[in-house]
């Protein structure tokens, strides 16, 4: 499994954290309970994915279960490069 | 249910009509009228017991529904005027609108502890609440403290809007007020206790609060999921609470049917969609009304100033009224003038003037403000539309350059002087630009200083360090003149086409 950890951390701090400290953020936090991304950043988000992995986010992917933690992101780009 | 002359009998008669029906389904919790109405008399009687004395202001800032809820009709019966706060807020802006109210008690939640600064800074909060539940379920000491008389008359709730200045208008409304739009909205969308709705708006806007109301009002389930984030959890929850209403502001269809797999599913309970909160376009409803078939779907029109609402589209006008905001609520009376007072000819543009119980006491502690909309008590609502032959209204444009983005209203001026903190920075105007999804995205253009460097990012990265989430700019356009009046007035219009 490749590693997209670093790439997806480095968008939520540069798109939604700022100058948040490194560790403000594990990898298994849920993005949704922390607030650190609303509808608006998931859109952000989504668009993010498409451009920068080249892949599709189909309507009913948008789930918790594949976007709502740095971990839970990098495994969904996973399956979708296999796929 | 019997009429109610103050809000908080809303919750008392729906406790008495109906104690084990289910009231709010919020996260894993389902809460009764039985057990919500229990929640708000353990919040008032202590309330009353810290003093609390009519009229004074209780500030909510919280997420959490089953909390505001309780809470607001805690608020109520114990006499104090609710003011509901932004969620999405920061230190600056929390304490200016917490100054601005003088709220003396403040009920949250812990994780609004962050702005314990802003709450410390501001004199008035004498007491910082951040666990709601435990008011009421410290069964140690039962209180009897009496509740206050009250009357119609009295205010009831502030609700504070973005004002284009850049201060928040804290908008009053009184019992009767709330009342008279509650019951119209009740009488025209035909609510009952067999209803149930997808709340996905937040209560402390006016638009959230009426549908708080209203379904209260009669004993109707409320099923509360504010966040939008993922479209598909809250498909899930229509179908599985088998809810018979939606209500929503045109982002939030937008969303649905541009980001969800709405299109793949049934709801066979689904009666009404409710959409208000900015214009929606003609296309967007008629996609509505393809991908909802046999669903009523309402266009309704408000302002915070009339506690909610205004005007609907009878849905069965949806077609041939296409982009109307249809006629007057009941017991509204919608009149388009000319500047002088008097009814515009069909066709004509002028400004939409509304008379109704449900218009406002007034702007708090703003009696200028007040006078420039409320004229011989009809209030003058800054929206620019024509009147068609059938009386049906058409809004062409706003008077205020506010900008609606998703469900909010954000004054153009706060960025506008945030972005003018940089050094390097010139002129600044920010203006609203049509989009598909938000109904208007945030668009800065900036003028930068002569010899000065600043980038996108840069003003971008300000923005977000100092304004809350939904004011920072969904773009940053540099420009080396603004486009301007011969009298030097910023041309906006010419900006937002741009």
């Amino acid at each position: 499994m490749k590693d997209y950890i670093p790439k997806i951390r480095a968008f939520i701090f540069e798109n939604f954290l700022f100058d948040a400290e490194e560790d403000s953020l594990k990898n298994e936090s849920s993005f949704l309970e922390q607030g650190i991304i609303d509808s608006t950043g998931v859109l952000e988000l989504v668009d993010w994915l498409e451009e920068e992995f080249d892949i599709t986010v189909d309507d009913e992917e948008l789930v918790p279960e594949n976007l709502d933690s740095v971990i839970l992101l990098s495994a969904y780009i996973d399956r979708k490069k296999q796929s | 249910m019997t009429k109610s002359s103050l809000i908080q009998s809303y919750l008392q008669q729906a406790f008495l009509s109906f104690p084990d029906k289910t009231a709010l389904v919020y996260g894993q919790e389902r809460v009764s009228y039985g057990e919500l109405y229990s929640r708000s008399e353990k919040i008032s009687q202590w309330l009353l017991k810290n003093d609390l004395k009519v009229g004074d202001r209780v500030g909510l800032l919280t997420d959490q529904a089953c909390e505001y809820i309780a809470a607001y009709f805690g608020i109520l019966n114990a006499g104090g005027i609710v003011v509901g706060l932004n969620t999405q807020t920061s230190n600056h802006a929390l304490r200016s609108v917490l100054e601005d109210s003088s709220i003396s008690i403040l009920l949250s939640h812990k994780k609004f502890l962050k702005h314990d600064s802003a709450v410390k800074e501001a004199a008035s909060v004498r007491l910082f609440e951040t666990n709601i539940p435990a008011l009421w379920e410290n069964e140690t000491e039962a209180e009897n403290h009496p509740c206050p008389q009250l009357n119609t008359e009295d205010i009831c709730q502030i609700i504070y809007t973005s004002g284009t200045t850049g201060t928040p208008k804290g908008i009053m409304l009184r019992h009767r007020n709330l009342i008279a739009n509650t019951q119209s909205v009740i009488e025209y969308l035909e609510l009952t206790e067999h209803d149930s709705i997808m709340a996905v708006l937040p209560f402390f806007y006016s638009y959230g609060n009426s549908v708080m109301l209203t379904h209260i009002g009669v004993g109707a389930k409320l099923v509360v999921n504010q966040s939008f984030t993922y479209p598909n959890v809250i498909l899930d929850q229509m179908v599985n609470e088998e809810v018979t209403g939606f209500s929503g502001v045109p982002s939030s269809f937008a969303i649905l049917l541009h980001r969800s797999s709405v299109r793949e599913r049934d709801f066979p309970k689904l009666r009404y969609l409710t959409q208000a909160g900015a214009p929606m376009s003609p296309t967007l409803a008629a996609d509505l009304s393809t991908v909802f078939k046999g669903v009523k779907i309402y266009i309704m029109y408000g302002q915070t100033e009339a506690s909610s609402r205004l005007s609907y589209l009878d849905p069965e006008r949806l077609e041939d009224k296409a982009g109307s905001i249809g006629k007057a609520i009941p017991g509204v009376e919608l009149t388009v003038c000319r500047p002088d007072g008097t009814p515009v000819k069909p066709g004509e543009l002028g400004e939409i003037v509304a008379t109704g119980e449900n218009i406002m006491a007034g702007y708090w502690k703003n009696p200028e403000e007040t006078k420039q909309v409320l004229k011989n008590n009809r209030l003058w609502t800054g929206d620019l539309a024509r009147v068609d032959n059938d009386g049906f209204i058409f809004i062409e444009s706003r008077k205020s350059d506010m900008i609606k983005s998703g469900s909010h209203r954000i004054g153009p001026k706060e960025i506008e002087e945030t972005i003018l903190q940089l050094p390097s920075t010139h002129e600044v105007a920010v203006v609203g630009q049509p989009d598909k999804i938000l109904g208007e995205n945030i668009v800065a253009f900036v003028v930068p200083k002569d010899g000065c460097d600043i980038s996108q990012k840069e003003i971008l990265r300000h923005c977000r360090r100092n304004l809350p989430a939904f004011k920072v700019p969904h773009r940053i356009t540099l420009i080396d003149d603004l486009p301007k009046t011969v009298s030097g007035k910023i041309q906006k219009l010419e900006l937002k086409n741009k």
